[in-house]
């Protein structure tokens, strides 16, 4: 217990004194899976909005699949992935193993059926009088859309704050196709994984505060937003 | 331009039931008609429809005299006609934002939104609410910004479905008061209601529905003062 005491008042000395090498870790895993995140948001609200609102052939067979493909573990994304990526796969040409691009695709694909089972389930709960209500005003079907996915905004918020969080902690895709390789795929999670498989408690500690008072942060800006909006 | 609007043979089916079976129904132009009938007797649905936001089974759809597939007609239901709900949505911002909505989706310069909002404000005696969330307002205020965000896109027909429904005495005279101006200002409305005295005034036509079932009615004589000469508490089904 005592070791533990001891390793966190390290652990906040060293995120406080900004050691440069804990500093730059954080700057990769914030870098990577905030790229992952912008990159697939745009793509799976509106796939959301088509899954919730739309009507077409296969359209429950697809939502079954997003709920399936939630459950995949980040190591299988991540060894198919670098099946995919090694010098002799079918992508092996482009040469991302290893790379950052690498872990952003790993988190990209992570978070799609995350943020479109969630945008979904906030889409779908949302009344139709909303559409209706913009399409007899003279709305586009695009403006219709933006008007729903506005009033719908909490629940999407969530939807990618959830997946940014998940993402942003995921090891298993990001050591197999990163590498951790210091200074350039080494970020939160692979890092801990390594500091703690080394016994130097105090940074694996230092970075998993991070975490914490990341996820903390997120969910009290919505929260914050969402009190707002109830009260205005 | 849609001088008519006319739909036979409309049938909605939801599952094995079906709502809605309607063998004509026209709209004209300058025209003011009342659907009246039960709870269920798929007043809500003919109505939406007649907007094109329901996609109906089966229908005929002719438009100021031109046969339309439902896939053409939707698109020209839905740019001449104003479905107003029974009890309307407000989108979460300002009553002058929820006003201007239909403007922007028109994408008209700014200054003429502006211009435009404001004289609709007025006109809905909405001026002191105008910056505030029409979210938190009553049921009959939030009534008044949908009849004013409804009018200012100038709609050729405008639907308005029980728009007095669950409202206090003071709110349904003030939205009566806002219809008999549409009226005024030659806009051709339907209307279903429960409640057709009040609009005995206005009313051109009058329409029944009975188990998905129209049937029209004829509206009692008006006396010189353009009242009506008296009050229709029961309807006799033209033919029955």
């Amino acid at each position: 217990m005592r070791d533990v005491f001891v390793a966190t008042k390290e652990a906040l000395a060293l995120l406080l004194s900004g050691d440069t090498g804990i500093w730059e870790i954080i700057g990769i895993s914030f870098g990577v899976s905030l790229q992952a995140i912008v990159y697939v948001t745009p793509f799976c609200l509106v796939a959301a909005f088509l899954l919730a609102y739309g009507d077409f052939r296969g359209q429950r067979f697809l939502v079954s699949l997003v709920h399936t493909l939630l459950a995949v573990p980040a190591v299988v994304v991540g060894l198919t992935l670098y099946i995919l990526l090694s010098r002799n796969g079918p992508l092996g040409d482009l040469k991302l193993l290893f790379t950052q691009g690498a872990m952003i695709i790993g988190q990209m694909l992570l978070a799609i059926p995350i943020v479109i089972a969630m945008a979904h389930s906030a889409l779908k709960s949302s009344d139709k009088i909303i559409w209706e209500t913009a399409k007899t005003l003279g709305a586009s079907h695009t403006r219709a859309m933006l008007t729903v996915m506005s009033e719908a905004r909490f629940g999407l918020f969530a939807a990618v704050i959830a997946a940014f969080g998940r993402i942003v902690a995921e090891v298993g895709c990001s050591m197999m196709v990163g590498g951790n390789i210091l200074h350039h795929t080494r970020n939160i999670p692979t890092a801990i994984a390594l500091e703690t498989r080394k016994g130097e408690f105090a940074q694996g500690i230092a970075l998993g505060l991070v975490l914490l008072i990341l996820a903390l942060g997120l969910n009290m800006m919505l929260s914050g937003a969402r009190h707002r909006f109830e009260t205005a | 331009m849609t001088g008519e609007i006319r739909f036979e043979n409309v049938e909605k089916v939801y599952g094995d039931r079906v709502l809605l079976s309607v063998d004509s129904f026209t709209m004209c132009a300058g025209n003011c008609t009342l659907i009246t009938g039960d709870n269920g007797a798929g007043k809500t649905t003919l109505l939406k429809i007649f907007s094109g936001l329901l996609k109906p089974e089966k229908t005929v759809v002719s438009i100021a005299g031109r046969q339309l597939s439902w896939q053409k007609a939707r698109p020209e239901l839905q740019s001449s006609v104003v479905y107003l709900h029974q009890s309307p949505y407000m989108f979460d911002a300002s009553v002058y934002e929820n006003v201007a909505y239909g403007l922007r989706a028109a994408r008209l310069p700014a200054a003429e939104i502006d211009e435009m909002v404001w004289e609709s404000l007025h006109w809905g005696k909405l001026d002191h609410l105008t910056h505030r969330n029409a979210r938190v307002l009553s049921g009959g205020e939030q009534q008044r910004v949908a009849l004013t965000r409804a009018r200012i896109i100038r709609p050729r027909f405008l639907v308005l479905d029980e728009p007095t429904t669950s409202m206090d005495r003071k709110s349904r005279h003030q939205t009566y008061e806002l219809i008999q101006l549409l009226r005024g200002e030659d806009m051709s409305i339907l209307i279903s209601t429960h409640d057709i005295e009040p609009f005995l005034e206005i009313v051109s036509h009058h329409h029944y529905l009975e188990g998905g079932h129209l049937h029209e009615i004829s509206i009692p004589a008006r006396s010189p003062h353009g009242k009506s000469s008296g009050v229709v508490t029961t309807f006799q089904r033209q033919g029955s």
